[in-house]
């Protein structure tokens, strides 16, 4: 990504090189947003949602979304299910081994607050965002795959929103 | 075995070991000594009438007085179960490893000592499995144990 990241800084300064730079903006984005591979990551009863959505009622990839095994070949993880304190560490390692642009989708009450686990529970992280940055939340219990499809639309919209000045940080 | 020849099998025999408890409709429940459980498990084990094969299950419970585990021993041989109830005194809790009678014993004896903090003697391989392997905070299941990041649940009046 690195000379696609870099060309509309340079093109912005040739004349006329402003609409090359926002036709460019546009039609990267919209690519990303529209090929948003997911890794795998079911640890519980959203996974089984998480199927569902994947499978022909609800065609997750009609979105362009198709599940990886890989974190090298993701764009985003979905995290569906419980994350126990044990299983925090090996999230944040398979964020960590992700490229970038990489995304996070909290899916399910456990991973957006710790779900039923929020109270007297020793095991239980409480909440993703202890781990890992999250850019959609999903509540539910679990979420119905239309909740699931309305997160990923929302996804969509944030990646398209956003501005490759935003890249050069 | 149905469960009155059982019953009834046990009494004849291991009357001095086994106390029976009543708890109604389930398995049979007896208490025994938790110094000589060893022996006693081998005996039932070894018996030509009881066989009991196999260990279903190795629980404990937290009375806030002191501690009670529950062997659930079964036998395929003969299809019949029994419950077994050691009573342990809350400081320091011992208990032999049955780990020679019944392999099986290992993984719960393992869990017992991680979440209630009961010693097993004998057992070789205390080592954690279910939690994280940098746990320092002590036994979660014992009923005085709170975490750093617990939130009590609310009280409710139904």
């Amino acid at each position: 990504m690195g000379v696609i990241k870099q060309l509309p800084v340079y093109a912005e300064k040739v004349p006329g090189g402003a609409i090359v730079a926002t036709s460019l903006e546009s039609i990267l984005h919209h690519s990303q947003a529209c090929s948003l591979w997911y890794l795998l990551f079911g640890t519980a009863c959203c996974a089984i949602e998480l199927m569902a959505t994947g499978a022909s009622r609800y065609d997750f990839d009609r979105l362009g979304m198709i599940f990886r095994a890989s974190p090298r070949q993701s764009d985003l993880i979905i995290a569906a299910g419980t994350i126990t304190k044990k299983m925090a560490p090996r999230l944040r390692k398979l964020y960590d081994q992700m490229a970038e642009p990489r995304y996070v989708i909290a899916m399910g009450g456990c991973t957006v607050k710790g779900g039923p686990f929020y109270y007297d529970s020793y095991a239980v992280e409480k909440g993703i965002d202890h781990i890992v940055p999250v850019d959609v939340y999903i509540p539910g219990c679990p979420p119905r795959p239309e909740s699931l499809l309305e997160g990923c639309l929302t996804l969509q919209k944030k990646i398209k929103a956003q501005k490759l000045a935003d890249w050069q940080k | 075995m149905t469960k009155d020849e059982l019953k009834a099998y046990i009494a004849s025999r291991y009357s001095d070991k086994l106390t029976p408890l009543d708890l109604g409709r389930y398995d049979l429940l007896y208490a025994a000594d938790a110094a000589t459980f060893k022996d006693l498990a081998l005996a039932l084990r070894d018996d030509a009438e009881l066989k009991f094969d196999y260990l279903l299950n190795l629980g404990g419970i937290d009375t806030k007085d002191h501690f009670e585990i529950i062997y659930n021993l079964g036998s395929i041989a003969k299809n019949h179960r029994i419950d077994i109830k050691l009573s342990l005194p809350y400081e320091n809790a011992e208990v032999d490893s049955v780990q020679e009678i019944w392999p099986g014993a290992n993984w719960f004896e393992r869990e017992m000592w991680e979440l209630y903090g009961i010693n097993v003697r004998g057992h070789g391989n205390l080592k954690r499995f279910l939690l994280p392997d940098d746990w320092n905070q002590g036994h979660p299941m014992r009923k005085n144990w709170t975490a750093p990041d617990f939130i009590k649940l609310p009280e409710t009046n139904v």
